[in-house]
């Protein structure tokens, strides 16, 4: 299981990790990403990745 | 001259192809003193300038456009900007845009229909330029009868007659610019005897900790949404538009593929980059890369070659729609994220679907010698031909 942080200080709202990851991350109402499931394996654990690898802002963390 | 200064006057000209002048600069001169500002090409300085808003200000300072206050979001910086980003941002999210979605395929299809059937266009002329005007009219809730009146104003501050580039006189603007807060002011009293659903009326009935906007801070963000949406679509359609009437397999990969439209478009924001540099300015004294620079001096992190720097992307030169990760700074980075990012998305994805849907292939006429504006990436005409689609 790999666990899914946004920090929020670092996320602008340029939406990337909605976008390619919807079904772990949603937009505020600002458009700002919360994380809908924090605990994530298989195929979200790929989405997960690939919405950490395109944050702009580096706002994503993953971690064991 | 050295070599890196005659890329710089390049830039400043507007430029076919800027990329090998992104990376000449980035190899030779990171950080290099041009006469208009100290100009960035190395995505780690660049991203920092972006982020560290107390020592690069993008306070009016930094770029004149004929306004006689601080245009908001752009020219304020946090904290106070981000109360502004508040009430903004949610005008403006994926989900607000795809609400709008409908409504804009609409009107691309009208505009196609205009010049389908002659097998030839001026795609900046006929589609490029009115598209995100018209876009904006309705966002807004202005009449669509002003499109051409917009288009003058909006030239006038960004492209002023007897100015080039980073080099511009505040008294050649004023006149365009008076006449643009002039023309909010009798839309914002429209909007407050009726209001509707657009995005005026939501900034009347805004309000922060309680209290509504003030008409100057209705003004100054309505002042900013002409100057930064309009332009900077134009800007992007006409580079994607050369880059794939150029590039026939990338093309026909949008047709065949359409799923890789997001993608795609995310690419072409890279290698493009429409809009190729912001402006700052140093609030104090300070060291990028070794090269000391003063307080109050311009600074230009160039987004162009941040989106071409191999520190980031591998193989920067590949235009490869499927690119993953794509971590590029078309749209800056920090607090002063483009505001309209996803406007800009649904627009750009809307215009290639519908256009390639209806006209999939077609060339730049024979003969045409593409000129490309200066600082912001539109070219003056796009004269492209294309086969009529049968009916």
């Amino acid at each position: 299981m790999t666990r899914v942080c946004v920090d929020a200080d670092r996320c602008e709202g340029h939406g990337r990790c909605y976008t390619l990851a919807p079904g772990i991350f949603d937009a505020d109402e600002v458009g700002h990403a919360i994380v809908r499931i924090e605990k994530v394996s298989g195929e979200l654990e790929a989405e997960a990745i690939d919405a950490e690898q395109n944050c702009p802002e580096g706002a994503i963390t993953l971690s064991p | 001259m050295t070599e890196a200064e005659g890329y710089v006057d390049q830039a400043v000209a507007g430029v076919a192809e800027p990329q090998p002048m992104y990376k000449a600069l980035r190899e030779s001169t990171p950080v290099f003193r041009s006469p208009q500002a100290v100009v960035l090409s190395r995505l780690a300085d660049i991203e920092m300038a972006l982020k560290r808003t107390e020592l690069f200000s993008s306070s009016m300072d930094a770029v004149d456009l004929g306004n006689i206050r601080p245009l908001i979001p752009l020219q304020i910086d946090p904290p106070e900007h981000a109360k502004y980003r508040r009430i903004l941002d949610p005008l403006f999210t994926p989900r607000e845009m795809a609400r709008r979605e409908p409504r804009v395929t609409e009107l691309v299809n009208d505009m196609i229909d205009r010049f389908a059937d002659r097998g030839e266009c001026d795609f900046h002329e006929e589609f490029a330029v009115p598209l995100p005007c018209t876009v904006f009219l309705q966002l807004l809730g202005l009449p669509l009868e002003d499109l051409d009146q917009f288009l003058e104003w909006k030239d006038g501050v960004i492209r002023p007659e007897g100015d080039s580039g980073y080099d511009r006189s505040h008294e050649n603007m004023a006149p365009a610019a008076q006449q643009i807060y002039d023309y909010f002011e009798r839309a914002i009293d429209d909007h407050i005897a009726s209001p509707r659903d657009d995005v005026l009326s939501s900034l009347i009935a805004a309000r922060i900790e309680g209290e509504p906007l003030t008409r100057e801070e209705i003004l100054d963000i309505c002042f900013l949404f002409l100057i930064a949406g309009l332009d900077t679509v134009t800007d992007s359609l006409d580079c994607f538009f050369v880059y794939l009437a150029r590039h026939p397999e990338h093309r026909h990969q949008l047709i065949e593929q359409p799923d890789v439209l997001p993608s795609a478009i995310e690419e072409l924001l890279r290698w493009e980059t429409p809009v190729p540099g912001v402006i700052r300015v140093a609030t104090e004294d300070v060291e990028v890369g070794g090269c000391p620079i003063s307080k109050g001096e311009r600074v230009s992190p160039l987004l162009g070659a941040a989106n071409t720097d191999p520190a980031e992307f591998p193989d920067p030169d590949l235009v490869d729609f499927r690119r993953n990760p794509n971590r590029h700074r078309a749209f800056g980075g920090g607090p002063h994220r483009c505001l309209g990012s996803h406007l800009a998305r649904m627009e750009l994805r809307v215009a290639l679907r519908e256009f390639h849907r209806r006209i999939p292939d077609y060339e730049i006429k024979a003969g045409t010698e593409l000129a490309y504006t200066a600082a912001l990436r539109s070219v003056e005409s796009l004269p492209l031909t294309f086969p009529v689609p049968a009916r």
